[in-house]
């Protein structure tokens, strides 16, 4: 059977936002602009993205996924450094980190053919690579900052101690790679039981046997899950050490943090 | 007691206007001041953990920027107002500044709970399980495993009860007598301030507006600032 979605059905998905759109003015929420513009927006970007998708397809491998994977990095590295805005350059740590952990995951899914070097299949592999690891960067930031400033006093004691930064943020850093592993171990742990993948899912609606489909979806679970850690682990290793001055001192206002970072 | 252990020259920083003083050996003092004083701030300068924006401070007759930060920290210990302990047991925090040079001696532990009169069996007693008094004790057992010279104290005291505090206090007392520490200790509490202290530091908008015997200070104040604070 070959999916098909047709125009007309796919009108009826209205049903689906006026649910939501039903709950927020029913409770007053205020939602109901943000509704309504988010299913239109998304919609919009879907279809134009399927479009440029079907346009990159046809290109040449080394143009098109060059293309592609370098907008996509440059597009999450500026929606990650939002939330580490007040950390010297937070944009070229973020940057460097995804162009090394999509170099990484890509180099080893060609050298052990797990797929093709064609832009089908590695520009929404490499997406889900990248928006991943944006998410776990952007968690790790956040997750440091606040371990930054609820164990300032800790922090303190350590240096006070004799401690350098990095055996004072000895603890900040477990807990944020802690942080940033575990929802995907759990995440892991529930594969395919609680929900089947995304991956997977649209595989088997395609008409590809469910082996096939799973084989796929373990190549890009686990690559997931590796990249997700390494991205964690490297924005961590990578920033701790600007909560510090030359001198080995806390910064704790961001204006500190602007301005005398190591 | 004529040795300065410490000496300032025209300290200055966002707070605190050109300070100038010096710390002898062995003394015990209290800086003591309203909210906003600066004695924190002025507090943090002593190990480094700020540095002042001008000005010079010396630590026996050297700079102290000359020295090497970790060193400076270790032989100027530092007591905060929250015990701050790492998470672990008593001894993974006794340990924590010995270790991290390599210099922890486990023979050392039973006699730092002797410091800070605590029994021996605490020794592998998770640190969340203590009282408030009992953390801050091991905290102060924490800081003297350095074998400081000097003890910096940041109101170690004000978040505990008046009994606790009061036990605290003795530990304290004993301590610096029999190390023959330098005691440098901010503190809001006058009567504290008496108990403990020999000479006092009353700062005030980034100033030390009288700087004398504790006991003459808190009798015969003699600006109008001090006055006004003893009264309030």
């Amino acid at each position: 059977m070959e999916p098909e979605v047709s125009n007309q059905s796919l009108l009826f998905l209205i049903v689906f936002v006026l649910v939501p759109l039903t709950l927020s003015y029913y409770y007053q929420l205020g939602m109901n602009k943000d509704i309504v513009w988010s299913a239109i927006r998304g919609t919009v970007q879907l279809f134009v993205v399927g479009y440029i998708l079907t346009f990159l397809f046809d290109l040449n491998p080394f143009i098109g996924i060059p293309l592609m994977v370098s907008i996509m990095i440059v597009i999450a590295t500026l929606h990650a450094r939002n939330k580490g805005k007040e950390l010297p350059n937070v944009f070229a740590v973020i940057l460097l980190g995804l162009i090394t952990v999509e170099g990484s995951v890509l180099a080893l899914w060609l050298a052990f053919d797990m797929i093709e070097f064609r832009p089908s299949e590695v520009i929404p592999m490499s997406g889900m690579i990248i928006g991943n690891s944006m998410v776990a960067m952007g968690l790790a930031l956040e997750r440091m900052k606040s371990e930054f400033t609820e164990n300032s006093g800790r922090l303190m004691a350590a240096l006070s101690l004799g401690a350098k930064p990095n055996q004072a943020s000895h603890l900040i850093i477990t807990k944020t790679l802690n942080a940033a592993l575990i929802p995907n171990v759990d995440r892991l742990k529930t594969i395919g039981l609680v929900q089947l993948p995304g991956m997977m899912t649209g595989l088997i609606l395609g008409g590809v046997e469910p082996v096939m489909a799973i084989k796929y979806q373990l190549v890009i679970s686990l690559s997931i899950f590796s990249s997700v850690s390494l991205s964690a682990m490297f924005i961590t290793m990578a920033m701790y050490r600007y909560f510090f001055n030359k001198n080995d001192q806390l910064l704790e206002s961001e204006e500190e943090l602007r301005t005398q970072s190591k | 007691m004529t040795q300065a252990i410490f000496s300032f020259k025209g300290v200055t920083d966002d707070i605190l206007n050109h300070l100038s003083f010096n710390i002898y050996k062995n003394e015990k003092v209290m800086l003591f001041g309203p909210s906003g004083a600066g004695k924190s701030s002025l507090l943090f300068l002593f190990n480094r953990l700020r540095d002042p924006k001008e000005g010079k401070i010396e630590f026996k007759d050297r700079p102290i920027t000359e020295y090497d930060i970790s060193n400076l920290r270790r032989k100027v210990g530092l007591l905060l107002q929250s015990p701050n302990l790492f998470p672990g047991t008593v001894l993974d925090n006794l340990k924590y500044g010995p270790s991290l040079c390599g210099e922890w001696n486990p023979a050392d532990a039973k006699k730092l709970l002797e410091y800070v009169q605590l029994p021996e069996s605490y020794l592998n007693r998770k640190v969340d399980q203590l009282s408030g008094g009992e953390q801050q004790r091991v905290s102060l057992g924490r800081t003297l495993a350095n074998s400081p010279e000097v003890l910096l104290l940041d109101e170690p005291t004000s978040a505990l009860d008046y009994r606790t505090a009061e036990e605290i206090e003795e530990v304290l007392e004993e301590l610096v007598d029999v190390h023959q520490l330098t005691m440098v200790m901010v503190t809001h509490d006058l009567r504290q301030a008496k108990r403990l202290g020999e000479r006092g530091l009353f700062l005030m908008d980034g100033e030390i507006k009288e700087d004398d015997q504790i006991k003459t200070m808190l009798t015969e104040p003699k600006t109008e600032e001090l006055k006004d604070f003893i009264q309030d």
